[in-house]
């Protein structure tokens, strides 16, 4: 508890802090709305009385664009990018005279690209219309004219009367009137909202119950007095208000409707997940409609994040821009000084335009500077972003998603590139931020220990105690287990004293009846199927909660049924072995567990009229909340406690507290006024809690075990090695999380390690003082204190290259304080220069601002990854986010730009894909920037010889279809195919992943070496093409002219810079020959057709028959042969020296493996046809795959609400999930007092 | 047929399972010292041969080149050249000897050769109306060949700067008293006599302005047939250039000596340009052009000595492929 607070705390008293504000700006999901002061009055059943109102429709639209607005939105959207809107610029210079070329040149290319950017955007925006359309057409029964008639979901209106079947989806967010089942109850499935797939209960109010025929559905006139629509998933306040009576609605009542995304994969029938269950069907009004529905106000825009790679290719681009300007600025003080009126032929003696004017220099070069810039546009390469694109869309959506190394068969669940903007980012992180609960260890929870009234019982060892013997050097003996132990999933205890009812012979029996009665009856679980101990299956919120049930069932306390008022349980008699006797609890009050809390407490009355209170919670909790005496027990159940703690285990403390009668009353008519009020009621709700959650007394505690993931150790051993450092984010204890951490390999005793911890007595002792300026004051000394001196020990091994790895261990309150400004610097330096890093006890919010602390202080890329709601903020903090989509909800998959069921894939994600990405998108970009650096310096180096009059080289289509015709696919399958090294090598030298993270393909030395190549090839082309143009000639002697001359060019500039891209090919396909040739080909085709025509327009240039003449030649071919080699040589040579003298990691890795590559290589795989086609069939089987990402969850137990989360970021209190137990209804409190 | 239709299916799944698990065939070259060397070989191998033949294609053109601009200009005029042939009073006859080297064989052919003559400015090349030269006076929109468009409120035809600054300084050749035949026609490219030039279209109002930029043009011709014109507008790519004037169909043999008589009309002198006049013979490759054949030869042998260098280099000092020792991390190991 403490912990959450103190973490607050220093937030709260400062809130401008810088940190926090930039902290919550990038963490912020969706839309947070301002509390409208006003209420919202809905009739039900009336249509004309809501009218006035002018609720929205029920129809929703997800499109971003319409008919009419396409067009100026879609290309508002594509101008923004600074490529596209300075070609517009060009093009529009283009016509004006002082344009050397054709509009035409800079608008073709400018056309084609937002042609295809234009036909993606209406594509997937059909598709978006599509979906909704079929959603909106979904029918359902509306109460009209005293019958049921079926309509359409976009014609349902606010107010509304609604009859919803079995398995129906709710149209609207309804308000829940009457149900078919007894009580009013209905069973609702919400796996699309947050993927639980457990059945929860909402319960209609009693005096609504009867309005389930049409006839008495007519006659209801209710009026709904609720909030205005808001975002927040799991709170709803309102009032009901019949026949003058006011009736507080809670979420119990409100059936939300589900995700428009998830929606339209149902109705594409993908997903048979459904609504409404074990109901016939449910009579409801409808609330908020359409886009105010909950779920469609949640729907967030999830920023959309720019990877590094991009951002530095905008500087290559302003590179780009710069040298474009200075080329041009060149050019046009040339022009200054060459016009002269001594050139006759130039008629420059009168009516000269300005431009030529020899009279006004000045004017001749800011004119020319504006011709040159025109001439110069194809420097900028305007389809690299487009390429990109497709590229990286392709990577996503056939490669990361279709991989089958990175599908987990078991759970069904293909990896996922929710974006496909991070492709190459992957190839690049350098610090993981990782989650542990779920993320780590399975979030599979196995009862394994406990401690009743001082005694531990279970006999177990766990992994992390197992590895801890064994580094001690102790042979780890295995406990043989009983062949009839019971074993159970969910349940791995065994000790003969507590099982088969031999707890009665215990010398504290009273405290383990005790202890097994708070964990059959202190839960929310429902209990599901036969009511018999081996069929029964509980549902529960988290799987630490049914693990609990579950061993109660297995000590002989089973519970069986759940009403909304009573608990049952079957025990196992008190005195006599083997009978059993039912016995029911009346349950009084359910104090939910959340966040802050960390806790939950039950109110039971025993049939014989005894008044208890159960509480379950986290040890600091409980332990503040103890009432005195007992000092031996508690003292004993803590060291337990801590024992549990450092074998890897969760720790719960259970406790009791019997409650007089009249003391109960009193308390329960606070409990209601709170449980009625309209605002604040979750907080007024926690407030009351605590007065009657005191003087506990404490029966013991239990302990579960949360079993490491499959491959994890290993994969983190990869990972390290290939020089990525992980820090560890968790809310453990720092014993649990120190203990993951090694069975992890993340520390090891070889590790310098440094821990901070505010676990010491000098703090400890101010903290009893209870002043909490001197409190923080005194800690923030302490952990400035500490740091300095790990910083001064560590800085000894910085340097050193042999020294040992350094390891950091810091917890939640001291981490608090290190990210004050002040000792930000020294927390950063010291993290940084660790292997790893451990964080325990820390918040969400402290997730976010440490992954922000790495990402904005140190330059270097982040990705976190993380199962939970309370990593979203970390998720979305980090460069890239992961999701793990196993087993809690939805939100950390919906949060994340990827998402994996399993941590061990993450392997495949960073080192195949993430690496081949990045090279591959470096090998484009660099490929871009060279052809159209080299292409445009040969019209540079013509300027020159023209009199720097901008004279163009080229014709103007040649220009315009240089880069998206002739040199734009070769590229694009490089993008795609290249491939340096196989999946298996890259895993097997993971060192080579640190070549992506010293960024070594995308360096300015790198950009300098191409533009080395560019230029000297530039000169080659130019220059050797003026030679041969001195003198060739066709048969008849007749000299060639410019357009032929700068058609020889042309020709060889297409060959050699098709060629130069295959040169850097680590691996041809057969579609690279076939794309490159293609480009090649379709150029010769292209020129005989265009010089074998003559149009009917005026081109103003002598292009006919300019190409047989030239092939009529034969030192075209020659020249044709000369010019590719002589400029690729020196690339060649480049290569060769580079290779030989300075290789890359990878190139000695492909060496290395030169032989063997045909074994791992596909052309090995004919070999294994029978393998193929299976492997193939579950390739298929994934594409056709459901987008749905999550099967089975359940929120961890002491994972804090994330709605509450980020309505604590944004200074407001909401109460997290409400579980929704079926509770007393408050009315029924008032009528029968007793 | 079905069986075929299945086969094609998994062909085609095949393909896709191939290119989603990005292990399509592929070849992998890998540079290894072997492969290197072998390529610098291979095109050593392949170049000098290339640049020789070329070299002796070249040398076997018998090119002589005469320039005329200055020795033209009499005595008395070389200090200011620019009055000297903008005075039309004065003759601009000229004669010069040229002596035959070597051995011409028929057909000769005869250029003039511009230097510093920048026909590719940009004002320049634009100023012509491609319409009206094959439609002539038809075509209106002569805006194009602003500055040299009308002349007394008349269409010019041709228009345009091109045209108007037509080269026409004009040879003949005498050997041994007797005047060689020279052939001057076929001398501009066919395509553009029949699709560029209009069959009936007559110069009109040319050189009628007060400037006189160059040669004059018979309005009896229909400019299909005035070829020096057509070549003169066939614009060169690069500021030095020649154009074809004519053939001599005779052989010349070496020792001859040629006497050119020419009219010095055209005027280089004003900025500097260079006039000279040219006879070559031609090879299979064109003119006298040594640039490729030396490119051939030094890629040729750069790349054979490349090949010897870097088998030296792998005989010497072997660098074994696949060194792990190049590794920086297991250089790290070893030295840690």
């Amino acid at each position: 508890m403490s912990g959450w607070e103190t973490v607050n705390e220093p937030l709260k008293s400062q809130p401008g802090s810088s940190s926090r504000r930039t902290v919550s700006r990038t963490v912020t999901l969706g839309r947070v709305q301002p509390q409208a002061p006003a209420l919202r009055t809905i009739f039900c059943n009336d249509r004309e009385a809501n009218f006035a109102h002018r609720y929205k429709g029920n129809s929703i639209s997800t499109t971003k664009y319409n008919i009419f607005t396409f067009l100026p939105k879609g290309l508002y959207e594509q101008f923004r990018r600074v490529a596209n809107l300075y070609f517009l610029m060009v093009s529009i210079l283009s016509a004006t005279p002082y344009s050397p070329v054709h509009p035409v040149t800079n608008m073709v290319p400018l056309s084609l690209v937002l042609l295809f950017s234009l036909i993606k955007e209406a594509f997937e925006d059909w598709q978006r219309f599509q979906n909704d359309n079929a959603i909106n057409n979904t029918l359902v029964d509306v109460l009209q004219a005293q019958g049921w008639k079926t309509l359409q979901w976009r014609k349902l209106q606010v107010g509304d009367i609604i009859r919803v079947k079995q398995d129906g989806f709710f149209p609207a967010d309804i308000l829940l009137l009457a149900s078919t089942n007894a009580d009013g109850v209905c069973y609702i499935e919400t796996a699309n909202l947050d993927g639980e797939t457990n059945l929860k209960i909402r319960k209609a109010l009693e005096k609504t119950w009867d309005y389930l025929t049409p006839e008495k559905a007519c006659e209801f006139k209710g009026e709904v007095q609720c909030e205005q629509p808001n975002n927040s998933l799991y709170t709803f306040t309102g009032n009901l208000v019949i026949n003058n009576q006011t009736l507080p609605l809670s979420p119990n009542q409100i059936l939300l409707r589900v995700f428009s995304e998830c929606l339209s994969s149902i109705v594409s029938n993908v997903v048979k997940g459904c609504s409404l269950k074990n109901t016939d069907f449910i009579v409801g009004a409808v609330i908020f409609t359409g886009h105010e529905t909950k779920v469609m106000m949640n729907s967030m825009n999830v920023p959309s994040k720019r990877s590094t790679l991009e951002r530095r290719l905008d500087k290559l681009i302003l590179a780009l821009f710069s040298t474009l300007f200075s080329m041009c600025l060149l050019g046009a003080m040339g022009s200054g000084i060459f016009i002269d009126r001594k050139y006759f032929y130039l008629g420059l003696r009168q009516n000269v335009e300005d431009q030529f004017n020899p009279s006004k220099r000045f004017l001749v070069i800011i004119l020319t500077m504006l011709t040159l810039l025109t001439l110069y546009s194809t420097i900028i390469p305007i389809s690299l972003y487009v390429s990109i694109e497709t590229i990286k869309f392709i990577q996503s959506s056939q490669f990361i998603n279709k991989d089958l190394n990175m599908y987990h068969a078991e759970t069904n669940t293909p990896a996922s590139a929710r974006t496909s903007n991070l492709n190459e980012e992957l190839g690049q992180v350098e610090y993981i931020f990782s989650d542990k609960t779920g993320t780590l260890t399975r979030n599979l929870m196995e009862f394994f220990k406990c401690s009743i009234g001082g005694e531990i019982y279970g006999t177990g060892m766990t992994e992390i105690e197992k590895g801890v013997t064994e580094r001690k050097g102790i042979k780890v003996q295995e406990v043989q287990t009983s062949n009839d132990s019971v074993r159970e999933k969910g349940f791995n205890f065994y000790d003969g004293r507590l099982l088969r009812g031999a707890w009665r012979n215990e010398p504290n029996h009273d405290a383990c009846k005790e202890f097994f009665r708070c964990l059959a009856i202190c839960h929310t679980v429902l209990p599901e199927g036969d009511e018999s101990p081996a069929k029964i299956k509980y549902q529960a919120a988290s799987p630490d909660e049914a693990a609990l049930v579950l061993a109660a069932k297995n000590f002989g306390f089973f519970f069986y049924r759940r009403t909304p008022s009573m608990i049952y349980v079957r025990e196992s008699h008190v005195e006599r072995m083997g009978k059993t006797q039912d016995t029911s609890y009346e349950i009084l009050n359910v104090l939910e567990f959340n966040s802050t809390r960390k806790r939950q407490s039950v109110v039971c009355r025993y049939p014989d009229g005894r008044l208890v209170l159960y509480c379950k919670g986290a040890d600091t909790v409980i332990y503040e909340r103890l009432g005195s005496g007992n000092d031996a027990l508690n003292k004993a159940t803590r060291d337990h406690l801590e024992q549990f703690g450092s074998a890897g285990l969760r720790t719960l403390c259970l406790a009791y507290r019997d409650l007089a009668p009249d003391l109960y009353e009193s308390w329960n008519e606070k409990f209601i006024k709170a449980k009625s009020s309209l605002r604040d009621r979750e907080k007024k709700l926690d407030e009351v809690a605590e007065l009657i959650e005191k003087e506990l007394i404490l029966i013991g505690a239990t302990a579960i075990e949360d079993k490491l993931q499959e491959g994890v150790p290993s994969c983190i051993q990869t990972l390290s090695r290939a020089g990525i450092k992980f820090w560890v984010l968790t809310g453990d204890k720092m014993e649990t999380a120190i203990n993951i951490a090694y069975a992890c390999n993340l520390l090891n005793n070889e590790m310098k390690q440094f821990i901070i911890s505010s676990e010491t007595d000098a703090i400890r002792e101010v903290e009893e003082r209870g002043d909490q300026t001197e409190i923080a004051h005194f800690i923030k000394e302490d952990v400035r204190k500490q740091l300095k001196q790990s910083l001064d020990e560590a800085s000894q091994y910085f340097c050193a290259r042999s020294g040992p790895k350094l390891g950091l261990v810091i917890d939640g309150k001291c981490l608090t304080y290190a990210l004050d400004s002040s000792l930000r610097i020294m927390l950063l330096t010291l993290g940084l220069n660790c292997a790893s890093v451990v964080c325990c006890r820390v918040s969400p919010l402290q997730k976010a601002q440490v992954t922000s602390l790495v990402k904005k202080g140190a330059h270097k890329i982040t990705l976190s990854i993380g199962d939970g709601a309370n990593d979203v903020s970390m998720i979305q903090a980090a460069h890239i986010g992961i999701g793990i989509s196993g087993l809690e909800g939805m939100q950390a998959v919906m949060a994340s730009d990827f998402a994996i069921a399993q941590f061990r894939f993450l392997e495949d994600l960073l080192l195949v894909h993430g690496r081949w990405s990045y090279i591959r998108l470096c090998k484009v970009v660099m490929y871009f920037f060279y052809k159209n650096l080299a292409f445009t310096l040969t019209q540079f180096w013509f300027t020159f010889n023209t009199g720097f009059s901008g004279q163009r080289f080229y014709d103007d289509w040649f220009q315009s279809l240089y880069n998206v015709i002739f040199t734009a696919l070769p590229v694009i399958i490089v993008g795609l195919f290249d491939k340096d090294i196989s999946p298996p090598l890259s895993k097997k030298y993971p060192e080579l992943y640190k070549e992506g993270i010293r960024n070594k393909f995308f360096k300015w030395r790198v950009v300098a070496v191409w533009a080395f190549f560019s230029i000297y090839q530039s000169l080659v082309f130019f220059y050797f093409i003026s030679a041969f143009s001195s003198t060739s000639r066709d048969r008849s002697g007749k000299m060639f002219g410019l357009w032929d001359v700068s058609t020889m060019a042309f020709t060889c500039v297409v060959v050699t810079i098709n060629l130069r891209l295959l040169m850097m090919c680590n691996s041809i396909t057969r579609w690279h020959c076939i794309s490159v040739g293609g480009s090649i080909l379709v150029w010769f085709m292209f020129i005989f057709l265009y010089s074998g025509i003559t149009t009917p327009l005026d081109r103003n240039e002598n292009m006919y028959w300019v190409i047989y003449i030239l092939m009529s030649t034969p030192s075209f071919y020659v020249t044709l042969l000369l010019v590719p080699v002589a400029a690729l040589l020196v690339d060649f040579l480049y290569l060769c020296v580079q290779r030989w003298f300075f290789p890359y990691d990878y190139q000695i890795i492909q060496e290395m493996h030169k032989d063997d590559i045909h074994c791992t290589g596909p052309s090995g795989v004919v070999g294994s046809k029978q393998q193929l086609i299976a492997d193939e069939e579950r390739s298929n089987e994934i594409s056709q795959l459901p987008r749905e990402v999550s099967k089975h969850s359940g929120f961890a137990f002491d994972s804090p609400g994330y709605e509450s989360f980020f309505a604590s970021q944004s200074g407001k209190y909401v109460p997290p999930n409400a579980w929704d137990v079926a509770r007393r209804a408050s009315m029924r409190h008032k009528a029968t007092p007793k | 047929m079905a069986d075929m239709n299945r086969e094609r299916h998994r062909t085609r799944e095949t393909a896709f399972y191939l290119f989603t698990q990005q292990s399509l065939p592929a070849c992998k070259p890998v540079l290894t010292p072997g492969w290197v060397i072998t390529i610098f070989l291979f095109m050593g191998l392949i170049f000098i041969p290339v640049g020789l033949i070329t070299l002796r294609a070249s040398h076997s053109v018998v090119e002589i080149v005469d320039r005329y601009d200055t020795e033209c200009v009499p005595e008395a005029f070389r200090i200011d050249k620019i009055s000297y042939i903008q005075d039309d009073s004065i003759p601009k006859n000229c004669s010069r000897f040229m002596k035959v080297h070597k051995y011409m064989k028929a057909p000769i052919y005869i250029y003039y050769q511009l230097d510093n003559y920048y026909q590719n400015h940009r004002r320049y090349v634009k100023s012509r109306s491609d319409k009206q030269l094959l439609h002539g006076q038809k075509y209106h929109d002569t805006s194009s060949c602003q500055p040299v468009e009308l002349n007394n409120g008349q269409p010019i035809v041709p228009c345009g700067l091109i045209a108007w600054s037509l080269f026409n300084d004009s040879f003949t050749f005498i050997r041994e008293r007797a005047e060689l035949k020279v052939n001057r026609k076929n001398i501009a490219w066919k395509s553009d006599r029949d699709h560029k030039f209009g069959k009936n279209v007559h110069p009109f109002n040319f050189q009628n302005g007060t400037l006189i930029g160059g040669g004059k043009l018979n309005p009896k011709v229909p400019l299909s047939d005035q070829e020096d014109l057509i070549v003169w507008m066939r614009t060169s790519a690069l500021p030095s250039f020649r154009k074809l004037y004519g053939r001599i169909k005779e052989d010349l043999d070496a020792d001859d000596v040629i006497v050119v008589n020419l009219m010095n009309n055209y005027n280089t002198y004003s900025f500097g340009g260079k006039k000279k006049l040219v006879l070559s013979t031609s090879s299979w490759l064109g003119g006298k052009n040594d640039f490729l054949g030396h490119a051939c030869v030094i890629i040729g042998s750069s790349s054979l000595i490349l090949a010897i260098v870097f088998t030296l280099l792998h005989l010497k000092y072997r660098r074994p492929y696949g060194d792990t020792s190049y590794l920086p991390w297991s250089r790290k190991s070893l030295s840690g």
